[in-house]
């Protein structure tokens, strides 16, 4: 039976991305945004995934304005990065898991989340910074993903209710797929930040902090901070933190947190990131 | 959960200050705007855009005012008139700005005093959670 067996939590600020790609994570501003990462990636390193569920949202990238999905599942063989006006990121391609994605698709859709299908897409920052942080600069990544793309742009974004009712129907996706698989999901996104207008640059450690207490010590209550509770607090972007619950949803009512760091800025970002472990 | 009252949902985002939630109603008005940005994904859009900005802007079902925002790089109006941050970034990316350069010009400070705000903590919600609360 595959099985979830441990949760992400992490910003994916476009900057970090070019940050690695450019040499620059040892310069004295990007060194502590990464050094909350190095205990992540030695742990990953020993665990050795088979495949991450990386929810993330395209950041019009893959999806313009044509068509809208809420919650889109990536079902091909691999995506490439996409050329997000400053030429593609130099990571490699990304390999999925059609086999486990199309059962999550169906296995969802049976249990009344009506997922959009996508069979052809490029993945963007959002997708391969958290990649980048957890692994690195490899040849090639050391795990099959499967994208999972929320929208968080367009409102309403789905309810952090649903997104971690979502969690739930993926968990029991997942250990009904027949095969021996170690499967991690990953929440991306947040913390608090705005990215637009005169506000712009705003940031609530106080809160995000709170969030992150609460992802593994109260987390039902995260499910229903309303929508508009995250962007007066956290700011018009900070709403990718209901991303995290679809996560925190998939990993069951009890977690250990393994490891949290938190660091601001990355550019106009608050950095947050977490590792958890099911309880079972 | 209880069933949301989508026209008090909807009342509330304009209630905070200094910012401009992506509705339904501003994505329709700008529906053009984002999707010329978004064009700007292609290198081969991207060179025939540098070349001549306003004949390219032909091309699209643009009105003045969401032309003459565009040619100014005037992000605020550009936000009011159903820009989307992301799509934006299209152009501003084509530029050679970085999203701190650009998100700086909405703002009314300089770049410097932006960023110098963001490495000391960001801006503090204390003040700009809502209008009518003045908190
Ligand atoms: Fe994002």
């Amino acid at each position: 039976m595959a099985r979830i067996t441990a949760g992400v939590a992490t910003s994916h600020v476009p900057a970090i991305g070019a940050a690695i790609d450019l040499g620059k994570t040892k310069d004295a501003y990007w060194q502590p945004v990464f050094a909350g990462y190095d205990w992540s990636r030695q742990w990953i390193a020993g665990e050795k995934p088979d495949v991450v569920i990386l929810v993330y949202n395209d950041h019009a990238s893959a999806f313009d304005m044509k068509i809208i999905p809420t919650f889109a599942i990536g079902c091909a063989e691999s995506f490439k990065p996409a050329d997000e006006g400053w030429g593609p990121r130099p990571v490699p391609t990304v390999e999925g898991h059609p086999d486990l994605a199309w059962h999550i698709a169906q296995s969802c859709i049976l249990d009344e989340f009506d997922m959009t299908i996508i069979n052809e897409m490029e993945v963007d920052h959002g997708l391969t910074v958290p990649l980048s942080l957890l692994f690195g600069q490899p040849d090639a990544w050391p795990v099959k993903v499967i994208p999972l793309a929320v929208n968080v742009v367009t409102y309403p974004p789905p309810s952090g209710n649903r997104c971690w009712l979502l969690g739930e129907a993926i968990r029991r996706a997942v250990e009904s797929f027949p095969g021996d698989l170690k499967v991690q999901v990953w929440g991306t996104g947040g913390m608090s930040h705005q990215l637009q207008g005169p506000r712009a640059g705003l940031i609530n450690a106080e809160w995000d902090n709170r969030f992150l207490d609460m992802m593994s010590q109260d987390s039902q209550r995260l499910r229903s901070i309303p929508h508009i509770e995250y962007l007066r607090e956290t700011g018009s972007e900070g709403i990718e933190m209901v991303m995290w619950l679809i996560m925190r949803g998939a990993l069951g009512s009890e977690v250990r947190q393994l490891h949290r760091h938190y660091h601001v800025p990355a550019s106009n970002t608050a950095v947050g990131h977490l590792v958890l472990e099911p309880v079972a | 959960m209880s069933h949301l009252d989508i026209h008090s949902y909807l009342a509330a985002f304009d209630d905070i200050p200094g910012t401009r939630v992506y509705t339904v109603a501003r994505a329709r008005k700008g529906y053009w705007i984002n999707q010329f940005a978004m064009s700007l994904m292609k290198p081969e859009n991207r060179a025939r855009w540098k070349a001549d900005e306003t004949a390219y802007l032909e091309g699209w079902n643009l009105d003045d005012d969401q032309k003459a925002a565009i040619l100014a790089r005037d992000y605020n109006r550009l936000l009011d008139l159903g820009g989307n941050i992301y799509f934006l970034a299209k152009i501003f990316s084509t530029d050679g700005l970085s999203f701190l350069q650009a998100v700086s010009t909405m703002t009314g400070m300089s770049v410097e005093d932006y960023q110098a705000m963001m490495l000391a903590g960001g801006r503090s919600p204390n003040g700009v959670r809502s209008i009518k609360e003045g908190n």
